[in-house]
């Protein structure tokens, strides 16, 4: 479990694409998922995802999109028989599921990458109510302590003799029970303790809090940003205008 | 018996919890672990149980590899409490979560009946019985984590800092219980920041730092190396510290202030 979820969970990192202005590389994979849509054929789309691997070697990521698309493998091989099953042609199949990695790499590309502290600036620029914002940036934090807390529940419950690996579906769905209880209460109780504790620390007390970081994009950033637009163009264009292309 | 060989355990992220740990435990011996957080004592104690498996070396527990068996069957034989009471509690009654082990390890209802009343009492947590265990105080909880355990008579009960939220009744009870196992021949180990606790018990003391054990042995002897203490953050019990001040003092520090005190009117007479 822990291992298949590392495709989405920020962690930190050095890389040069770590320390880009969050809002260029949401800027870069949101044009990366817009590619993926104008794809017309298999090998455009090996091109999308070779650039998107180039990106994921650029931020030292590689293993853990490799991850990710071990993770949506399941979902575009259902997606994969489905259309093989409606439209009986094999490269249009084919391209429905592999687009289904694409896009889900582009969008993990985004969130490994970026920490909830820089999820939050990305949000306050689309000037998102700051409830709703701190709402979510919290959901997204507190993701990798729920995960720890389940392997902590997992470990006690395991040691009072509750044989988590053992019987058939139902008896499994059932062992699974002493250990969502203990996950839901302490979710549920976390949170009233984290809203006493933000409370009796004024949120909410101003209505334009000052932030400790003014995030400002340095020329740097802006020069990727004006690379990744003036690329996306590119492609698009060679798309529709330059590469021969199989119809739909 | 349990026995630690040369083991050492990386987690995921790189992090070495243990070192190259090799440690001894006979039955019936009562032994306390003590350190400084993140010392990689849960870390230790989670490989008894065999929620985790050495990276290198090997836990034998009566003469059994850990790898070559499973948590839920060590557990018959080894109880362990963790920190945490939250991350276990779920039944809807105090008796029905004591129960929970028991039904796990196939007791039949007259014995679950009989271990569940018996700990409920030793813990005095009877007038809960029937109560949800999630409305119970941070303290109650904790001795509800310590009754499981005890239910289903493990020979080794292992307690993850038994005395956090313990008001001062609670921890003196608790002493007289892990002396009770002691003397029963379980073999207990405790995990403790809380040193004036377990200085009365008088367990042989194992001290670790940084996934390694710094020291080992009695309590007399090993609460009186302060620069070992001191390098692994734990406190001095303060019988000892005041031993040590004396000057001329007897063979053995203190074990209760009682005996300090006859010590001292001794003393007295004597000048
Ligand atoms: N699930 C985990 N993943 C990664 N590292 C971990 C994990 N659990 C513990 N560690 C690390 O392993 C080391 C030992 O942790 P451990 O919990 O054994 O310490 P401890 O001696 O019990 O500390 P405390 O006194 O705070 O309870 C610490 O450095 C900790 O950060
Ligand atoms: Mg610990």
């Amino acid at each position: 479990m822990m291992w298949l979820s590392g495709g989405f969970i920020f962690r930190r990192g050095t890389s040069v694409y770590h320390r880009l202005d969050p809002r260029v590389k949401l800027l870069i994979s949101s044009l990366m998922f817009v590619t993926t849509l104008l794809v017309r054929s298999l090998y455009e789309l090996a091109m999308v995802i070779a650039f998107m691997v180039a990106v994921a070697a650029v931020a030292t990521v590689l293993r853990r999109v490799a991850r990710t698309m071990a993770l949506t493998f399941i979902f575009s091989t259902v997606i994969f028989v489905l259309n093989l099953i409606v439209t009986k042609n094999l490269e249009t199949s084919a391209l429905y599921a592999v687009r289904f990695v694409a896009i889900v790499v582009s969008t993990s590309l985004f969130f490994i990458t970026t920490s909830p502290d820089e999820l939050e600036q990305v949000m306050k620029t689309f000037r998102l109510p700051r409830d709703v914002v701190f709402a979510f940036v919290t959901a997204v934090r507190f993701i990798p302590v729920m995960m720890l807390d389940t392997l902590q529940i997992m470990d006690a419950q395991k040691s009072r003799g509750l044989e988590l690996e053992k019987g058939n579906i139902i008896r499994r769905v059932r062992n699974m029970i002493p250990v969502l209880i203990p996950l839901v209460v302490n979710s549920v109780v976390r949170s009233g303790e984290l809203a006493e504790a933000m409370e009796s620390r004024a949120y909410g007390a101003v209505r334009r809090p000052t932030s400790l970081v003014e995030y400002k994009a340095s020329w740097a950033d802006k020069v990727v940003a004006f690379a990744a637009v003036a690329i996306f163009v590119l492609t698009a264009y060679s798309f529709y205008f330059v590469l021969p292309t199989t119809v739909l | 018996m349990i026995e630690f060989q040369d083991v050492s355990f990386v987690h995921q992220n790189g992090v070495i919890a243990l070192d190259r740990v090799s440690v001894k435990i006979e039955a019936g011996e009562t032994v306390a672990i003590v350190g400084e957080n993140g010392a990689g004592k849960t870390t230790l104690v989670k490989h008894v149980t065999g929620l985790l498996k050495p990276s290198t070396g090997s836990v034998l527990v009566d003469g059994i590899d850990t790898r070559a068996s499973s948590t839920a069957a060590l557990s018959r034989k080894v109880g362990v409490a963790f920190q945490n009471p939250d991350h276990q509690l779920f039944s809807e009654s105090v008796e029905e979560e004591m129960a929970f082990a028991l039904r796990n390890f196939g007791f039949t209802a007259e014995l679950v009946e009989n271990r569940v009343s018996w700990g409920l009492r030793l813990f005095g947590l009877e007038e809960y019985r029937k109560s949800s265990p999630l409305v119970l105080s941070g303290g109650e909880k904790k001795r509800l984590t310590l009754a499981c355990i005890m239910a289903w008579d493990p020979d080794v009960v292992i307690l993850d800092e038994p005395t956090v939220g313990q008001d001062a009744i609670q921890k003196e009870k608790l002493t007289g219980t892990i002396r009770m196992l002691g003397s029963t021949g379980k073999t207990v180990i405790v995990v403790s920041h809380d040193i004036e606790f377990l200085w009365p018990i008088q367990p042989r003391v194992v001290v670790m730092k940084e996934g390694r054990i710094l020291g080992d042995g009695p309590a007399s002897r090993l609460m009186q190396e302060r620069e070992l203490l001191s390098s692994a953050r734990v406190a001095q019990p303060q019988l000892v510290a005041f031993y040590q001040a004396l000057d001329p003092r007897p063979k053995d520090p203190f074990v209760d202030p009682l005996e300090a005190r006859r010590w001292v009117a001794g003393r007295a007479e004597i000048t």
